[in-house]
């Protein structure tokens, strides 16, 4: 936020004065073209072959000189303004990071010939998973990509969320009823038929929507009583004249805001119950990269240290990043909390005989002889004791 | 540090080069024409004091003067305008980046207070046209020009890419395709200063290909004076390359001997757009690859798991091990992790003290809660990877520090 509004305040800047520059060039050449005619029409008065007065030969002479003043004043006010259009760059400079790939060192390769067409498939994967086929064909006959499924159920899908996002829910009504049975659960049904209701308000007035919700909303009313409510009593701001609606209701009435969430809910409760991803891989590793790039600037300005270049080579990222709840945590790692690092196959996580989880290379360097006593609670057993688990 | 931080300097820097350029041009033009009236007042004034001078004589320099007054104020005005129009292209990306910087700016939030519902629906849809604007940006970096103009028309970000801004790289690349050259030409004129400073070898490459093109159609002697006249500024690094290109006069067309024969194969064409592309690119964005590859390498080597590698264990949400990605993330570092994040493996929900990690007498450990559903349903539990039957008794707890 910091960084947009510094940007802004100097962008802002610039434009007033560009503006104002603007207007004061109209005017002030206005003026002088103004004066220029008056003089004109002065001279003009008399006949063409009559001499000029001295008197008149001074006004014209000074005319000349204002005019050539007022011009380069002009081109030098413009000049001047160099400084403010550069304060702009050099303040994106600062608040921005230019160079992100810094901290990616892998990054190049994507980009070379082995891995593009890899790359390249996964765009064209996502670009048809989300129901653009027109640019996914431009996109796979520019780049000459080979072996990506032209269609796929997630593109049905998220043709039904855009014509929800667009305020239109009956095609994912379609798709809902047909797996009602699946649904019961799920708030994705009421979602689509209050909808829907209030759609059928704003378009054929109340009375329909009232008919709608008799039809549809009994059938919800146990799982969804208070939003049911909220939403019949949205319907007495839906009649023309009605004046605005109090705060509550505001959130129902805006058909764009009630559209992107119910396309949302759709996706997520669409995918569940077809146990597809949310995301496409690429939608999923972009999202992920935006969260790790400020964290890796972060720590690279921390760290100027020269050995610690090293840990860009090594094998594993140099630190944790939190990925949230939405952005990562495919799956499951066990980390050992003795040693703080993951579990491999060479180092699997064991279970004691208490319960308590750790590496077995931590295990055998805390077994001393046949005894083992466990970090976390005073239970002592044999190392051989131990069980390896499997987490996944 | 935030995402709008590491990720966006490219978004606002390139509309403020076009900017930056535009104001160059507006400085130009009213220099011109500043130099244009004075010099018309210059001549009213030597006029004036010639004696003796008729009003009729004023009168038409006088006209002149207005006509040329007018053409300024005109032109002036057309300039400042096309300023403030590219400052405003500006303005509009910052307004976009602005509406998620709030909700960006404390990426701990969800945890500290749970957003409302409507705030986590508009970041989604921001971070969707992110993508979108990541795709339309690497395709114009890499030259699908057309895809990239389809995804910005359908997405309606026209503004918030640079399409527009490409076009005419676009065009040049065209020319190029086909062997014309004057557009490319005149882009190097045009930015010629810029170009100098980035120690771009673009004109001198295109000359040369001029040259060749001389050769194969046979005009030699043409070649020689093209050679006197562009040649003979050379600067030190360039001097094998002319050489090269003057030995080539002595060789038939078809000739098999090296360098000339690769100097005179077609390919050299393809290598000059990718080469123009480059360059043309390196004039606008500071960053060398488009941000798409460098979101995706770290994004792939965050979510990378030794598990992504086994058959086994593999997640089909997770992009680091289906393909075609899993193929990337394979050469990638594997993610850091020092504290468990454990998923029970039927409900994909976490493990933690709501949602017990249970270990089954075989060493596979399920969420508490998936295995008592499982319990209710069948009276037994099944390992889902195993197919080994167990009961609840057996099952023990697992703690995980």
């Amino acid at each position: 936020m910091d960084s947009c509004i510094g940007v802004e305040q100097d962008l802002d800047k610039a434009l007033t004065k560009f503006n104002s520059l603007n207007d004061n060039t109209n005017r002030v050449l206005q003026d002088i073209i103004d004066q220029v005619e008056d003089l004109r029409k002065e001279i003009a008065k008399q006949p063409d072959n009559t001499p000029l007065t001295p008197a008149q030969a001074m006004v014209v002479s000074d005319l000349a000189a204002s005019v050539k003043q007022t011009v380069f004043q002009m081109s030098t006010e413009h000049r001047e303004l160099h400084a403010t259009v550069s304060r702009v760059g050099k303040s994106i400079d600062r608040h921005f990071i230019a160079d992100y790939a810094s901290v990616a060192p892998k990054a190049e390769s994507f980009c070379n010939d082995a891995n593009r067409p890899i790359m390249e498939q996964a765009i064209a994967q996502h670009l048809y998973r989300q129901g653009l086929e027109d640019v996914g064909d431009t996109f796979v006959a520019e780049a000459k990509i080979t072996g990506v499924e032209r269609t796929c159920t997630f593109a049905l899908l998220q043709r039904c969320a855009a014509a929800l996002a667009e305020g239109d829910p009956s095609a994912a009504l379609h798709w809902v009823e047909r797996r009602a049975h699946e649904l019961h659960n799920s708030p994705l049904p009421f979602t689509l038929h209050r909808m829907q209701a209030l759609k059928l308000a704003r378009e054929q007035g109340v009375g329909a929507a009232i008919e709608y919700a008799r039809r549809q909303f009994p059938a919800h009313a146990a799982r969804h009583e208070r939003a049911l409510q909220a939403a019949v009593c949205a319907l007495a701001w839906c009649t023309p004249g009605a004046g605005p609606a109090p705060q509550i209701y505001q959130h129902l009435l805006d058909p764009k805001a009630l559209g992107a969430e119910a396309a949302e809910l759709f996706i997520k409760e669409s995918c569940a119950l077809l146990r597809l991803a949310p995301l496409s891989p690429l939608a999923g590793g972009v999202l992920a990269g935006a969260r790790v790039l400020p964290a890796l600037h972060d720590i690279r300005n921390k760290m100027a240290h020269p050995h610690v270049i090293a840990a860009w080579s090594d094998d594993e990222l140099p630190f944790e990043v939190d990925l949230g709840e939405d952005g990562g945590g495919y799956h499951s790692v066990f980390a050992c909390p003795i040693l703080r690092q993951q579990a491999s196959e060479q180092n699997p996580p064991m279970r004691l005989l208490c319960g308590h989880v750790i590496s077995r290379d931590a295990l055998n360097k805390l077994a001393t002889g046949a005894k083992l006593k466990c970090p976390y609670c005073p239970m002592e057993q044999a190392p051989a004791e131990a069980r390896q688990i499997y987490f996944s | 540090m935030n995402e709008l931080k590491s990720l966006e300097h490219s978004t606002l820097k390139v509309p403020y080069e076009v900017f930056n350029k535009r104001y160059r041009n507006a400085q130009r033009v009213l220099d011109v024409e500043a130099r244009q009236v004075g010099s018309g007042a210059g001549e009213l004034d030597t006029a004036s004091r010639k004696q003796p001078v008729t009003t009729g004589e004023i009168d038409s320099l006088l006209g002149g003067m207005v006509e040329k007054l007018t053409t300024m104020k005109r032109k002036a005005s057309e300039a400042i305008t096309e300023e403030v129009q590219a400052a405003f292209v500006c303005k509009k990306r910052l307004e976009h980046l602005k509406e998620q910087a709030a909700a960006l700016a404390e990426p701990s939030a969800p945890q500290v207070k749970p957003m409302s519902y409507t705030s986590q629906t508009s970041l989604n849809q921001w971070r969707k046209v992110r993508l979108d604007r990541m795709l339309v940006d690497y395709f114009l970096r890499t030259g699908y020009y057309e895809s990239a103009n389809k995804l910005a028309d359908a997405r309606g970000l026209r503004d918030l890419t640079n399409v527009d801004i490409y076009a005419a790289a676009a065009e040049v690349e065209a020319e190029l395709k086909s062997k014309r050259t004057a557009r490319c030409l005149q882009w190097c004129a045009d930015n010629k200063s810029k170009l100098r400073k980035l120690n771009s070898n673009m004109e001198f490459k295109i000359r040369i290909q001029e040259f060749i093109e001389l050769v194969r159609e046979d005009k030699r002697l043409e070649a020689v004076r093209y050679a006197k006249k562009h040649f003979s500024t050379y600067e030190e690094d360039q001097l094998k390359d002319i050489q090269h290109c003057m030995g080539m006069l002595a060789f038939p067309k078809d000739t098999e001997v090296e360098p000339y024969r690769v100097l005179l194969c077609v390919d050299r064409w393809s290598a000059l757009v990718v080469q123009f592309r480059v360059e043309h690119a390196r004039l606008l964005h500071p960053a060398r690859l488009p941000a798409l590859p460098v979101a995706l390498q770290l994004g792939l080597a965050a979510l990378h798991t030794p598990q992504c590698a086994r058959a086994a264990s593999q997640e089909p949400a997770c992009p680091a091990c289906q393909p075609p990605l899993a193929a990337l993330a394979a050469r990638l570092p594997h993610a850091h992790v020092s504290h468990s994040r454990l998923l029970c493996r039927i409900s994909r929900d976490p493990l933690n003290e709501h949602n017990h990690p249970m270990v089954l007498p075989n060493g596979q450990v399920y969420g508490e809660k998936a295995l008592k559903e499982m319990m209710k349903e069948h009276g037994s539990i099944i390992c889902p990877k195993t197919k080994e039957v167990f009961c609840m008794k057996r099952v023990e707890k697992v703690y995980v520090m």
